[in-house]
């Protein structure tokens, strides 16, 4: 692989640029592979770059329907956090909180990973403790965090709303020192880059429309580009897991629903962290372009439409407005959707399935931007062993059977409540 | 946004709804023998399709009944609504 | 300088009224009428902006939303508003407006050092680098880039202006009031269906104001003026101008803003800013013409090159001439009308024109009327930094890879013409799949997902014979599908110059050896190199090189660059233009202002407050007030000087000693009737109803059907088959929704009707040793011992003229009472408890006191049943029948669930009796444990016990059944606090319950 570096930049900026590799090859589908993942997202291709560096499995393909990077990976806000309750997901993220550190140096790709903090507002007494007990939590596993006051929180945000005139005043927030953001394109390539050089072959363009099982056993899958033998397949399609699922008559405690977000025109910095709203459901980052990136709510029925309806997004941006009066006057550039897998308690599910070779990377909500490196590396162990990852063992399907559920909200089944 | 028929209402703008989601799923009978698939089938497992999809509504800013919507859920075409006791 | 570019004679402004601005710190005028792009430029004004990369000089390019560049800083009266369009903001009294992304000023520029080393960024360089050493991504690169990024400033102060919603349907809504828009809105409005004609420019007609033409006996401005005229005084019609339709969604619902008020001189108090409009329409026509194309060539940014239609624009409207030494540089024959129009304002130009020949009607006028034209020519290149001074031209060879010869030409703006562009996002957002015209070498609307028709030029009709018929004739369909009526207007006879064919060739060569950047996306700075960059490196996809290279991803959300974009993709791939694909249309078509999208919903108005019919006394009596949900309840009353902590623990401990009241009117309140209503409330709740007497209350617990508990309140049986059902405040409307879910869906055969009565009912608990003696005082007629009260009871007393509902229940755990009454009774009744009970000691009392009586009691609450907990937990598998079946009740056999070690409440108390724990904290067995420290569980709510003048604390921990008496440690380290605490029973006072049933 061509190394990128500042003097790499500079010695083909002095060739006008025109001696650069291409990023990823284009190659043809063989006619059998080792192991095949489903879907060139980000998590489909940092699986597969996994498999590759610490599995020794080189022989993989990655079957992407249209172009990689295309689905969530492309629509996300971005945001990178492992602020949670339950210990099953603060370890989860946390390692890949970890992960995120050293990520643009493992794939000599800039992801960008920018730790500017992430703000949870708390907007009385008894949020402040329900986040007490969350950053608590954190604490006990390792995890940096700390609770701030309405001063600090001012100090940091001044032109969030402290005037009598807000209809929930801000008490206080939940801050996550590492938390913050990456480039979440340069995510999706810098896995494709560096899978492809270890030999993984990007397959765009290139639909799954079949299995081949025998005996509760796979063989192969059929595409519409031909049948491709394997004896492993992983799927990384979340926003249509349940469509493949059900090419393998299987049915999954999970939901597809679309989630919006928005952009504002370019600013000068205003916000440096990612902040979250308290009294709703609104967050916001500035982007390094200096656009405000924003977002909230599901559109709250089930939909496979990656697009949105207005009133969500006057919804997102009334709360958004509330917390930040200044909003008010810059103007949205740009509002998209994708589709979410939600499960049924808000967690996602990492495991094998009943069928031989099939493994299943799926129900990420609206968190999986952030799991990207982690996923893709319990998905790759669990591809590559049978058998869990020690940190993923809690997200297997069968909770939704014991009971040993992770519930962040306390909101139940009904995924469209956010 | 989306214009929903309530069936006893009539058209009506979404934000009158609450969504209830898949409207297949049946709930086991009271005080019957229901095996553990059965029982999960009903409180998780969906079918969410990628088409036309049977759904509940709630015309919680109006005559706060529930009804079913057959929706499509790649474009968002509404086919039909139905009271509840009401089939396809 | 003195509006020396304005001509006489010329435009539709008021040069009556001259309007005096401010642009970079300088005076200028224009007139009304003008636009803040056309006042600037009538003073020879091109350099506006910077561009967001490498900081090269910018001037406006178009007339319209389109304008990549033009991008200003405005202020006006105490407001800002960043990334403004000169080309949108009309001319008022007491603008002022600052160029931005440049320092120390727009014509010197510290950041244009980029451009100097604009090699070494191309497209995604920052992917490349800045990875050694590792953190100095974020410490110190990034922190870099964050600075220079942004446009403009976003105020820092909260919006003093308002904005309005509006809610309308119609038949048929007509976006853009061009030639064909305007005469489809008049066949429909005149065939009887309800219209709304909506304009985003300030003046009606689009092209029909700058075209050379004329229908029936009048010019496009007369034809205008009259239609929207006709269209006004019909009752059907609602004609809006300055109104975008940005977004076309879901069911044929479109949405519009409406600018109401800054383009006022003097505004009334109230007039909203904006205004957005939601518009149902059955039918919606899209006559939203279409947008010129740049061509593409070297330095092709300089300020004082735009658009040939644009420089016409400005000379038609606005009298304003663009230069007074245009060189006209196109590959088709519209760009003629524009070097006519100077031609008659004796402006002579010359036209270089990319094609071998034309032999259009409009090309031989202009040779007739001496206009110079080079034809097989292109510009190679362009010199001038802050404004455009010369072009190099030169004869193009054979195959239009390179040039033949080159020259110098001196000019002071070059007005382009690379064809033309339909404006298909509202189609595309509707879900209309559009298809590639190979003719036109643009996309059109293919087939209408919705109930929309796309006519005159966004539908590829480029002749105005056409567009009107398109426009008479759908107006016409349309109008009659609805309607029925007949009622068809005559096509009028229009006049119009004739068109040839555009030649296929728009991005210049580069003449040997040279680099110049020829530019794609202005404002982004992309240019043929990079999009060249991005295909070699392989994002073939036009997503990937939309990404890598940013374009079309600026403000103007490339309006003008992205057809061009995709047709290099396809070039350099070889392939043709639909196999490239385009990248997908969202909304908004134009930025819109956020306070327009949120509307009236700011403040104090950003959820509605509900105050129980008691508040007023809560705030005549100190109360403090706490956000429960949407209520705001009294959260203690002071006194003197005392703190939330004082407060509450006096007026706990008078409700201990002797009596005190508080609002409880935020309970949900439920009304059930129906003769199976007994049956209905035995399957939701876990613990038995059927045999509820009647005047008889229960508590109650609910599960969801995944086994959690839901959530608890007391039901009273109020005759055979009435009840009463109360609800805690945050789940009440989450409540009634679950049954209402259950009998209609569920157990439709179930006679029961539920219906919400919380605000029906003001609501208020004494409580306290002393409240039976008030509830004595309050109600002397009536029995109020044990024996005609008694705990659980419920009777309903006369009160004044009206009932009151009275319940021996109690949540503080002392004997207790709650009465209700009808709401506009609320507040008579409190201040009648409050004077009976002088005698006895009374004091109203908080929700943070009631959290103290209820905690040292053990009674759960929201924080405890937060949705994870199953009854176990709570210490509630009591109410648990094991002989009925209720809902969720299948779940609780989950192995989870069964668990024998699972949590369970307990309660905490410190070893020192004086250390508060903080709620949220953790149980731990050793404090100073490895990370990750193993948790036995959290502390759910804390409280100071005014029974034992010390701390205590719930918590849920792993095996709490057996944890009692046991020595742990509650730790907080968000707090820095470890507390050595001893696990006791969570009934910390009256454990056996006998207060509550003296």
């Amino acid at each position: 692989m061509q190394k990128y570096s500042v003097f790499s930049l500079i010695k083909n900026a002095l060739t006008n640029h025109q001696n650069w590799d291409v990023v990823w090859r284009d190659p043809e589908p063989k006619k059998e592979y080792e192991a095949i993942i489903i879907g060139g997202g980000g998590h489909g291709l940092a699986t597969a770059f996994y498999l590759a560096k610490y599995y020794n499995m080189k022989n993989i393909a990655i079957l992407e329907k249209g172009w990689i990077g295309g689905g969530n990976v492309a629509r996300n806000t971005t945001i990178l956090r492992s602020n949670y309750m339950h210990d099953a997901n603060s370890l989860f993220y946390d390692h890949g909180m970890q992960m995120w550190k050293d990520l643009s140096q493992e794939l000599n790709y800039n992801v960008m990973y920018s730790p500017r903090g992430i703000l949870n507002l708390a907007h009385s007494d008894a949020q402040l403790n329900a986040y007490a007990r969350r950053g608590n939590s954190m604490r006990l596993n390792g995890i940096d965090v700390s609770l701030i006051g309405r001063e600090e929180v001012k100090k940091m945000i001044p032109f969030a709303d402290f005037t009598s005139n807000a209809r929930f005043p801000i008490f206080g927030g939940l801050l996550q020192p590492i938390g913050g953001t990456a480039r979440h394109d340069a995510v999706a390539w810098g896995y494709a880059r560096a899978a492809d050089d270890m030999g993984v072959d990007i397959i765009q363009h290139c639909e799954v429309n079949g299995f081949d099982i025998e005996n509760g056993k796979l063989t192969g899958v059929q595409t519409s580009r031909g049948n491709i033998k394997t004896k492993k397949v992983g799927l990384c399609v979340a926003g249509s897991t349940s469509l493949l699922a059900e090419k393998l008559n299987m049915n999954l405690p999970m939901e597809a629903h679309v989630l919006q977000a928005c952009v504002s025109e370019p600013v000068k910095p205003l916000l440096d962290g990612v902040v979250t709203f308290g009294a709703g459901h609104f967050y916001c980052s500035q982007s390094d372009k200096g656009e405000m990136v924003m977002g909230g709510d599901l559109d709250g029925y089930n939909s496979y439409a990656q697009r949105g309806n207005l009133p969500t997004i006057q919804h997102v941006l009334t709360e958004g407005v509330a917390l930040f009066p200044n909003l008010s006057r810059l103007k949205i550039l740009r509002t998209w959707g994708g589709v979410m897998d939600m499960s049924m308690d808000g967690s996602p599910i990492i495991d094998k399935t009943h069928i031989e070779g099939v493994y299943l990377n799926c129900g990420w909500c609206y968190g999986g931007f952030k799991a990207t490196p982690v996923s893709g590396l319990t998905f790759a162990h669990t591809i590559a062993n049978d058998t869990p990852h020690d940190l993923s063992i809690p997200f297997r399907l069968d909770r939704f059977n014991t009971g040993h559920l992770l519930d962040e909200k306390g909101l139940g089944t009904k995924t469209w409540i956010s | 946004m989306l214009e929903i028929r309530c069936p006893y209402c009539g058209n009506r703008s979404q934000n009158e709804f609450a969504y209830g989601g898949d409207a297949t799923i049946k709930r086991p009978e009271l005080n019957t023998e229901v095996t553990d698939q059965e029982w999960d089938n009903f409180v998780y497992y969906r079918k969410n399709p990628r088409g036309n999809h049977l759904e509940l509504w709630h015309h919680i800013s109006g005559c706060r009944q529930w009804f079913k919507v057959h929706r499509n859920t790649a474009t968002h075409e509404i086919l039909k609504t139905l009271e509840m006791k009401e089939n396809l | 300088m003195s509006q020396d570019f304005r001509i006489n004679n010329c435009g539709l402004i008021n040069r009556d009224k001259e309007i005096i601005f401010i642009f970079n710190g300088k005076k200028y005028t224009g007139y009304k009428g003008d636009t803040l792009a056309s006042a600037l430029l009538a003073n020879g004004i091109h350099l506006i902006a910077r561009s967001f990369k490498y900081h090269r000089p910018r001037g406006i390019i178009a007339a319209g939303v389109e304008d990549a560049n033009g991008k200003v800083q405005l202020y006006k009266n105490d407001t800002t508003e960043p990334n403004v369009n000169v080309t949108e903001v009309e001319l008022v009294e007491g603008l002022r407006i600052e160029s931005q992304n440049c320092w120390p000023s727009v014509s010197f520029d510290v950041g244009a050092i980029n451009n100097l080393l604009n090699r070494f960024f191309p497209a995604g360089f920052y992917y490349k680098t800045f990875m050694w050493p590792k953190s100095f991504w974020y410490k110190v690169y990034e922190p870099f880039i964050r600075k220079a990024a942004g446009m403009g400033k976003a105020s820092l102060d909260p919006d003093p202006d308002r904005y309005e919603h509006r809610y309308e349907h119609c038949d048929i809504l007509v976006v853009g009031s061009g030639p064909s828009g305007i005469s489809s809105a008049l066949a429909a409005a005149k065939n009887g269906a309800q219209v709304i004609l909506a304009e985003d420019k300030p003046r009606f007609g689009g092209s029909l104001l700058t075209d050379n033409i004329t229908i029936g006996n009048k010019n496009g401005d007369e034809w205008v003026n009259d239609a929207i005229a006709e269209l006004r005084s019909m009752p059907n019609v609602i004609v809006r101008g300055r109104s975008q339709v940005f977004g076309y969604y879901d069911h044929n619902m479109l949405v519009m803003f409406e600018r109401c008020k800054d383009h006022l001189g003097n505004p009334e108090i109230f007039t909203p800013r904006q205004r957005l409009w939601y518009i149902r329409a059955k039918q919606v026509i899209i006559s939203t013409g279409s947008i010129e194309r740049p061509l593409v060539f070297g330095n092709n940014d300089r300020p004082g090159i735009m658009l040939a239609s644009s420089a016409k624009e400005y000379l038609k409207i606005y009298g304003v001439l663009v230069g007074k030494k245009p060189i006209i540089f196109t590959n088709n024959d519209t760009a003629y009308e524009t070097a006519i129009e100077f031609k008659n304002k004796g402006i002579d130009s010359i036209v270089v024109d990319t094609r071998e020949a034309s032999n259009a009607g409009i090309v031989n006028e202009a040779k007739k009327l001496g206009i110079e034209i080079k034809f097989s020519h292109a510009i190679a290149n362009t010199s001038g930094y802050k404004k455009v001074s010369s072009a190099t031209i030169g004869k193009l060879n054979k195959t239009k890879d390179g040039f033949e010869s080159l020259s110098e030409l001196k000019c002071d703006c070059i007005c382009v013409s690379g064809n033309w562009t339909p404006t298909v996002h509202l189609a595309s957002q509707s879900g209309n799949k559009l298809k590639y015209d190979s003719n036109l070498d643009t996309f059109l609307p293919d087939q209408s997902r919705q109930e929309e028709t796309v006519i005159g030029s966004a539908n590829g009709t480029f002749t105005l014979k056409k567009s009107l018929e398109e426009g008479f004739n759908t107006g016409f369909k349309l109008s009659n599908e609805i309607t029925n009526n007949n009622n068809r207007v005559p096509i009028p006879i229009s006049d119009e110059k004739e068109y040839g064919e555009h030649d296929k060739f728009w991005c210049m060569p580069l003449p040997d050896k040279k680099h110049y950047k020829r530019f794609v996306d202005f404002q982004n700075d992309v240019a043929v190199s990079d999009i060249q960059l991005a295909v070699r490196e392989g994002f073939r996809s036009i997503e990937h090189v939309k990404r890598y290279t940013t374009l079309g991803m600026a403000t103007d959300q490339g309006k003008t660059s992205n057809l061009n974009g995709l047709q290099l993709v396809s070039d350099i791939e070889k392939k043709i233009v639909p196999e490239v694909g385009h990248t997908t249309f969202r909304p908004p078509y134009t930025s819109v202002t956020i306070g327009t999208i949120i509307g009236r919903e700011v403040g104090k108005n950003y959820r509605a407050t509900r105050k129980s019919p008691i508040h007023n006394w809560h705030e005549k009596n100190n109360g403090v007030f706490v956000d429960a949900g949407l209520w705001l309840r009294p959260r203690y009353y002071k006194q003197g000087d005392e703190t939330l902590h004082e407060a509450s623990k006096r007026e706990a401990l008078n409700v201990r000693k002797n009596v005190g009241v508080c609002d409880v009117t935020s309970l949900g309140k439920i009304d059930i009737k129906g003769k199976d209503s007994a049956e209905f409330l035995n399957r939701v709740y876990t613990n038995a109803f059927l045999k509820l007497p009647v005047g008889k209350a229960r508590y109650g617990v609910m599960l969801r059907e995944d086994g959690m508990v839901f959530d608890d309140g007391t039901t009273t049986r109020i005759s055979e088959n009435h009840f009463h059902m109360t609800t805690t405040t945050a789940q009440a409307a989450n409540v009634l929704s679950h049954l209402e879910y259950y009998l209609q869906i569920v157990w439709p055969e179930l006679d029961v009707n539920v219906t919400s009565t919380t605000e029906q009912w003001a609501g208020a608990a004494i409580a306290g040793p002393k409240s039976r003696l008030l509830l004595g005082k309050l109600f002397p007629n009536e029995d109020v011992s044990t024996e005609g009260l008694p705990f659980m009871g419920y009777r309903e007393f006369k009160f004044k003229n009206t009932i009151a509902r009275v319940f021996r229940i109690s949540f503080s755990g002392e004997l207790a009472y709650e009465i209700n009454i009808m709401s506009d009774f609320g507040e008579m009744m409190w201040e009648e408890i409050v004077k009976a009970g002088q005698e006895f000691n009374i004091q109203a009392y908080g929700t943070e006191a009631l959290s103290t009586l209820r905690i040292e009691m053990g009674h759960v609450a929201g924080s405890e049943i937060d949705g994870r907990t199953i009854a176990y937990d709570l210490s509630l598998e009591g109410m648990l029948s094991k002989k009925k079946d209720f809902i969720g009740k299948r779940s609780l056999s989950r192995q989870a669930f069964m668990n024998e070690g699972r949590e369970k409440i307990v309660g905490v108390v410190p070893l020192d009796k004086k250390t508060s724990i903080p709620e949220g904290s953790y149980i731990v067995k050793d404090p100073n444990a490895k990370l990750p420290n193993p948790k036995l569980g959290h502390v759910s709510a804390s409280c100071w016990s005014v029974e034992y003048d010390n701390p205590f604390s719930l918590a849920i921990i792993k095996d709490g059944k057996n944890k009692k008496g046991e020595k742990l440690y509650a730790v907080s380290p968000l707090k820095n606090k470890t507390i050595p605490v001893e696990i006791v029973s969570q009934h910390y006072v009256d454990p056996e319950g006998k207060r509550v049933r003296s």
